[in-house]
């Protein structure tokens, strides 16, 4: 099924659950003003079901709307969710923010989402693109007076190049197949480049990496993971951490917020899309992914049952670096 | 001590006799529940034969570390008063009137002046071996006992220090800052008032000196299992470092000799086992390894491993992974080799002659009676076993013969510690019991001062730097700190203390933080472990919250460890002090929640052990709700015939569910479960339904006794044809008259059947010895009977095993047989035909048998439900886990709730009882209180960041964290033990820790640097 | 590096009040010497420790870190210290993969009865920090500490 056929099929399921009185809303995407923009979307009503759609570019991660429904709003809710936002709401659900009986999920796998700064890149920066069509393993973007096929792994989310689980691990309904589990990247070298540098030379690049966070906390918005009250970067007393985009300030910052993410990182890549300043910051998350998988063979969100590695121990976890 | 004003009220005082873990335990309890105890101990400190391991099995746990809290909590007990020694000459009068008179030898130390700085030891040139290590070493005539010793007091060993030998030298008196020494304290005679008296003066590690067979006088590398602990211990003669003692080289092989002065009748007259011996050699085979870097060779010569205890077998089965050799032999002599190894002659089990070489060999030594504590035993006229040890009864484990004199510990028989502490409970429960009238009646309850109202007044910080006469000074300059401290934000006053912990320098403290209105106290000394509740104390005398108080610790941590970098160390000090004085001047006064204890408790289970813990709470006067799910009380003691004593258990039985039903403090609730569970200690609501609807009871306290279960087995034709019994089946057929003796011409018994099995990985412990006494009593009632037991390993611990020997001279066949080759057994008509490898013979041998009897294991209920609605855990094989292996055997983690039995693992009638007796001891602690204090130092939430993730009530160890209404995180204060885990878990900056909050402790990494 | 020779590293030493604070104070007992760069903190338990205490005894100018408890088994608090192995496993490996060098960062285990482990950990950790050099690691700079 291409992405025009699964966006019908989200369509009907929301029209059929809105309809039905199922659910009080479903969430999902619908268009943004600008190409290769869309955007998470509720639906109330069946009509405004049909606002709904599905491409490779619905990079929000919806399972963190779930989370910051408008005010008030506490019944039932449809989701659109590929594999790693189902993922998330799996974790959601673990940390209490949710109940499984709170969310009709509309499966969905994942054709693997697209980077808008890649599809610029690669058809120039200085062209204005209209539209953007995705054609099998192609994707058609147009301009005024011109057009340009471009191979659609090319542009492909990094994270999303790399994904392990592209097809959701709960759902109420599947819209479409399930896919093929990856898109053949090997999710080990998010970490690589960092790993094979020695010590100096890590904390350039670390340092390099995040010059040009202007600490808007995009990323942190973006994450279905952040969902305190009050942030620890927000908090005074006692301040965790400075407010200057001092190096230190600006590293600590992202250090504290990715070991948050320790064993409920899924991956999902929102931070990264959400940058307004491009910083890789899957940088830290994947490590910490990659560890919590080899040290204590945990992935987060894959299930109901297991426990958060950091809420657990066992006597012969791995302890060779402690005198 | 005040008049006793009615003639037949009791003394409400207890002395307790010994100074290891079993009367530090009882010591404990009894001082808890409010009697005043007098700790009398032999030698000048507390401590006993668990202060000199290095680990404790089956954890390996640091044994001193474990220990050491309750060293000092002893030390620090307002209710307990420390003889140190001090000998028991006598005992007059009855119970709740005993008088006993005492000698105390002097101690040539003023214990309220010494500092124990060890400049008397430093300075005394007088050499002498140091018993404490086993003599491997030396110590100074001038000593303390070891370092953690309680009292932490030097003292002057008479016998071997020089002036009282020649007449002069004083080294030690010269060099005491303290002025410490005395030189004229004589020996004094003292006579005490108690009520009861409790007895857990230990046992002897048996001396292999006298038995030329084991060559331990002759070769120095043979030592005892104890000597080898302290070789293997970081406090030891070596810091801990493997080395064999003729060499002082890294040993490569070592072995270790079972029973050694064990089992044998022939040598040293102790035919007992010694229950512990197997599980410390397994230990210390494994430790050994541990410590040794290139692949030890590490063998244990046995003749049956006794690994019956909870998690034994899974140590001994681990300790076989990690290439622990174990060889079923005799030994029959070591030999040395000209570079001092040793030689191995031995025999194995096929009966072949074998040799093999050591570098070093471990006697596992065998516990014996004291000989002095024999004759004080005997002397107070309390009756003693053939084995040496006081004897007692399996339905009064505690009791001597002497009413109001109790037992407790490896004096009333070789056992561990876990059991050692259930029994040391069990006689402080039953001292209690005689007492209950007199409780509180002569221990004075704690002077309230009211407290000043700091609460928004800006810091005012005094700090106090103790010179410790020149322990601090003659390295810090205390002089340049105190200048510094006085630049700090915050410091309104400094002063300067040779001594700071001396009385008169605590009450001018006190003064001083009055007239100078300080609200805020560093003290900068030692170290807050020790010294803080002193400290602490005269903040509240001064009206001051003791918790606005922090330590710098600028001795034990500065000026002990830097004394060649004077500069340095000073700098140091003065780092610690501001460090403090940031924090300090952030600390809050906290409250100590109060929590109303309802003076009741709940058992749940009306077995052996429920109604025995029931009746020993009734006789304390507490009303007790007895739960039984069956319609009739009882439990397993109904199936079982006698004790391994001999004692029959029937008449016993229906004389205590008698007791039960006629004591109007117990209500008995049959047929009925337990349906919910609210609340938390000192006042839980359960909800119990039976036959009658639900019922809801309020108690202050839980004991669950909820006992096991006899595993149903499959194989060996069990339920297929009339002659297989089980264990249970086979009392019920003789104690109903059901089984004519005469008419089983032969019998056979399979052990191990469902234990120490893949699934069921540990070992039933009851089941050997009970084998022996159906076996003895079919050969008593039937003389020509032929009954075999097929075995893996003879479990007859303690002294069952001269039930073993008894059944061996009866003509009990015994055949052992290996996992691997099981007996088999086919039906041949009315009979069973038993098959079974005997690997000593290397054939087959065939029993045709009239009864075959199976050893099936003990199961325990698995009730996970019981278990989350009281907060507590199940082990892995569905046991319930106790707060500590080896410390808090009848506890959770969970306060306020006990247990007793079964249901913590199969265990002996007399365990049960002990174990039902130790969990109402441990439950008076509570419901005697009739108010809790509660720490202050506990996390508390902050609902407006708290989004109720739930990561913090999954971490916490203590289940002290609940969710409210709207799924946000609560602290239960009662149960919160302040280890912050939560607070370093939380996301959100929720929970904080009290007395160690975020703000504390970075104030602290934030000044740590600013010098 | 000749050049750290003269060098005196500053540690942020974390003690578990059970344990490791407990053989520190018996090193002291035991008069065992020892270099004087740590700068001691007791905190209860090695649960009690957050990831960002590290960061910042880092921030404020921290040569090395030390952070040491109760063996696992021995934890006071049952199991504290295992849940800080895994949390410490995770942090210890981030940190070093953003360029904190391996020997600014140390774990241990040290019972009370401890003493010599204490005293060989301490000299230890001293030298593998003082062979590093200054810490640049997050390091506020003078001034602009918050």
């Amino acid at each position: 099924m291409d992405n025009q056929a699964i966006a019908q099929g989200i369509r009907e399921a929301a029209q059929r659950l809105l309809a039905e009185g199922l659910v009080d809303c479903v969430l999902g995407y619908e268009a943004g003003t600008v190409p290769m923009r869309e955007r998470p979307f509720f639906a109330y009503t069946p009509e405004e079901a049909l606002r709904l759609t599905w491409s490779g570019f619905c990079c929000n991660n919806l399972a963190n709307f779930l989370i910051r429904r408008p005010q008030g709003e506490t019944g039932k809710v449809a989701v659109v969710a590929q594999g790693c936002v189902s993922r998330n709401i799996v974790g959601l659900i673990k940390e209490h923010q949710l109940s499984r009986e709170q969310v009709h999920v509309i499966g969905v796998a994942s054709p693997g989402m697209l980077d808008r700064d890649k599809v610029q890149a690669a058809v120039g920066a200085d062209k204005v693109i209209s539209a953007a069509h995705e054609e099998g393993d192609e994707l058609l973007v147009e301009g005024p007076g011109w057009q340009e096929r471009l191979e659609r792994k090319k542009v492909m989310r990094d994270n999303c190049y790399t994904c392990v689980q592209r097809n959701p691990v709960i759902h109420n309904e599947l819209i479409g197949e399930e896919s093929e589990p990856t898109h053949g990247g090997v999710i080990d070298k998010v970490a690589a480049p960092w790993e094979k540098l020695d010590p100096s030379e890590r904390l350039a690049a670390f340092g390099e990496n995040y010059q040009d966070c202007i600490r808007c906390y995009a990323c942190r918005d973006a994450c279905p993971l952040c969902y305190c009250h009050v942030c620890f970067v927000d908090e005074a007393k006692p301040q965790w951490c400075g407010k200057t985009q001092d190096e230190a300030d600006v590293l600590t910052y992202h250090l504290l917020r990715a070991f948050h993410c320790a064993g409920r990182c899924t991956d999902c890549g929102a931070c990264e899309s959400a940058c307004p300043q491009g910083i890789k910051v899957r940088r830290l998350t994947g490590k910490i992914e990659k560890d919590v998988r080899e040290f204590y063979g945990y992935a987060p969100g894959l299930d109901e049952e297991s426990v958060p590695p950091l809420s657990v121990h066992k006597p012969d976890d791995p302890q060779g670096f402690i005198k | 001590m005040s008049p006793q004003l009615n003639p037949h009220q009791p003394v409400g005082a207890v002395m307790v006799v010994g100074g290891g873990v079993a009367a530090i335990q009882a010591s404990l309890d009894l001082a808890d529940t409010g009697y005043l105890v007098y700790l009398v101990e032999k030698s000048p400190a507390i401590g006993g034969v668990m202060s000199q391991l290095d680990k404790t099995f089956p954890t390996n746990d640091c044994s001193m570390c474990i220990l050491s809290p309750k060293l000092v909590e002893c030390g620090r007990h307002p209710n307990i008063q420390i003889l140190t020694n001090t000998e028991v000459m006598g005992v007059e009068g009855s119970v709740g009137a005993f008088r006993v008179s005492l000698y105390q030898k002097a101690r040539y130390i003023d214990l309220n002046k010494c500092i124990a700085c060890g400049a008397c030891s430093e300075k005394c040139p007088k050499r002498v071996p140091d018993l404490f290590n086993c003599g491997l070493n030396q110590r100074k005539a001038a000593h303390v006992k070891y370092p953690q010793a309680v009292p932490l007091k030097y003292s002057i060993d008479r016998d071997n220090c020089i002036y009282f030998q020649k007449g002069k030298c004083k080294a030690c008196q010269k060099f005491c800052p303290a002025d410490a020494v005395d030189f004229t304290q004589q020996d004094q005679e003292l006579t005490l008032d108690v009520g009861a008296v409790v007895l857990s003066a230990g046992f002897k590690p048996f001396d292999p000196t006298p038995f030329a067979q084991y060559s331990y006088t002759s070769f120095p590398n043979v030592v005892t299992a104890l000597e080898f602990e302290r070789i293997l211990s970081a406090s030891g003669p070596w810091m801990g470092h493997l080395v064999r003692p003729s060499d002082e080289n890294e040993p490569k092989r070592i072995a270790w000799l079972q029973c050694v002065g064990s089992r044998d009748i022939n040598n040293c007259d102790h035919g007992y086992c010694s229950s512990v011996c197997c599980m410390y050699a397994i230990k210390e085979a494994v430790i050994a390894k541990e410590h040794s870097h290139d692949g030890l060779d590490t063998a244990i010569f046995y003749m049956d491993m006794r690994t019956f205890g909870k998690d034994f077998e899974r140590t001994y089965e681990g300790a076989k992974d990690k290439g622990v050799r174990f060889v079923r032999s005799r030994i029959h002599s070591i030999g040395e080799l000209p570079n001092h190894d040793l030689r191995l002659e031995y025999v194995d089990e096929k009966g072949e002659a074998k040799s093999e070489d050591f570098d070093l060999v471990v006697l596992s030594q065998g516990l014996e009676m004291d000989g002095d504590t024999a004759r004080m035993c005997r002397g107070l006229g309390l009756e003693l076993a053939d084995t040496g040890f006081v004897a007692n009864g399996s339905f009064t484990p505690v009791a001597s013969s002497r009413p109001g004199i109790y037992v407790c510990g490896a004096l009333a028989g070789p056992k561990d510690i876990p059991l050692s502490v259930m029994e040391a409970s069990a006689a402080a429960c039953a001292a209690s019991g005689d007492l209950a009238m007199s409780r509180g009646s002569l221990i004075a309850p704690p002077e309230e001062i009211p407290q000043r109202d700091v609460a928004g007044d800006s810091p005012r910080v005094g700090v106090f730097v103790c010179s410790c006469g020149i322990n601090i000074a003659g390295v810090v300059d205390v002089q340049a700190v105190m200048d510094y401290a006085a630049t700090l934000p915050h410091v309104d006053y400094v002063e300067n203390n040779l001594f700071t912990c001396s009385q008169d320098t605590q009450d001018k403290m006190a003064a001083v933080i009055r007239e100078q209105n300080l609200n805020r106290i560093v003290v900068a000394a030692c170290s807050p472990r020790t010294h803080e509740p002193l400290f602490q104390e005269t903040l509240q005398a001064a009206g001051l919250n003791k918790y606005l108080f922090d330590m710098a610790n600028i001795r034990n941590q500065t000026s002990w460890v830097h004394a060649d970098d004077p500069a340095q160390a000073t700098e140091r000090a003065k780092d610690q002090v501001r460090m403090a004085v940031a924090k300090a001047s952030l600390l809050e006064p906290l409250s100590e929640a109060k929590l109303s204890i309802l003076p009741s408790a709940l058992v749940i289970g009306g077995g052996l052990a429920g109604m025995n813990a029931a009746l020993e709470l009734a006789r304390q006067g507490f009303p007790t709700h007895l739960v039984e799910r069956d319609n009739q009380l009882g439990g397993n003691a109904r199936l079982l015939r006698i004790t391994a004593k001999g004692e029959e258990v029937a008449p016993y039985l229906a004389e205590l569910v008698q007791r039960v039903e006629d004591e109007p403090n117990i209500t008995v609730h049959l047929g009925a479960a337990i349906q919910k569970v609210d609340g938390f200690v000192g006042n839980f609501q359960t909800t119990l339904a039976g036959g009658e609807g639900e019922e809801m009871v309020r108690h202050g306290v839980t004991i669950i006794a909820t006992g096991a279960a006899e595993y149903r087995p499959t194989e060996y034709l069990m339920g297929q044809h009339p002659a297989v019994k089980t264990h249970l089946e086979l009392d019920a057929a003789i104690m109903s008259g059901e089984l004519d003796p005469a008419k089983i011409n032969s019998a056979v018994f399979i052990q191990c059947v469902g234990s120490r099995e893949p699934e069921r990985p540990y070992c039933s412990k009851v089941c050997c010895a009970h084998s022996v006494e159906s076996a003895l009593w079919l050969k008593e009632h039937n003389p020509e009977c032929q009954v075999a037991i097929l075995y893996r390993d003879m479990r007859t611990f303690g002294e069952r095993e001269l039930l073993y020997k008894k059944a061996r001279e009866a003509g009990v066949l015994f055949v052992r047989y290996d996992p691997e080759n099981k007996p088999r057994v086919e039906a041949a008509g009315e009979q069973v035909s038993v098959a079974v490898q005997d690997p000593l013979l290397g054939r087959e041998l065939s029993f045709d048998a009239d009864l075959l009897v199976l050893a099936s294991a003990v199961v325990s209920h698995r009730d996970e439900a019981l278990a989350q609605m009281f907060k507590i855990s199940l082990d892995q094989d569905g046991w319930f886990l106790e707060a500590h292996v080896k410390l808090r055997p009848v506890d959770f983690a969970t306060d306020g709730v006990f247990m007793a039995g079964l249901a913590h693992y199969p265990k002996p009638m007399e365990e049960a009882v002990a174990q039902a007796q130790a969990a109402v001891a441990r439950a008076v602690t509570v419901l005697s209180k009739g108010e809790m204090s509660l720490p202050g130092t506990v996390a508390v939430i902050d609902q407006n960041r708290c989004v109720g993730c739930g990561v913090c009530w999954a971490v916490c160890p203590f289940k002290a964290i609940d969710q409210d209404e709207n799924g946000l995180a609560v602290i239960n204060e009662a149960l919160c033990k302040g280890c912050g885990t939560c607070v370093a878990s939380c996301r959100s900056g929720a929970p904080n820790l009290r007395g160690f909050s975020n703000q504390d402790v970075l104030a602290q990494i934030g000044t740590m640097l600013l010098g | 590096m000749s050049s750290n020779e003269s060098f005196e590293p500053r540690i942020a030493a974390f003690f578990c009040n059970w344990c490791t604070y407990g053989g520190a104070d018996l090193a002291g007992v035991s008069r065992l010497q020892y270099p004087p760069n740590i700068r001691a903190i007791r905190i209860p338990c090695t649960g009690r420790l957050s990831p960002t205490f590290v960061l910042q005894a880092f921030r404020q100018g921290a040569d090395g870190v030390w952070i040491s408890g109760c063996h696992p088994g021995d934890c006071h608090y049952i199991e504290g210290n295992l849940y800080a192995r895994r949390r410490f496993t995770v942090l210890k490996s981030l940190l070093e993969y953003v360029g904190l060098e391996p020997g600014r960062l140390h774990f241990s285990w040290i019972s009370s009865a401890e003493a010599t482990k204490f005293q060989q950990t301490v000299i230890e950790v001293t030298e593998a920090v003082k062979a590093l050099g200054p810490s640049k690691f997050l390091r506020k700079e003078i001034g602009m500490v918050a």
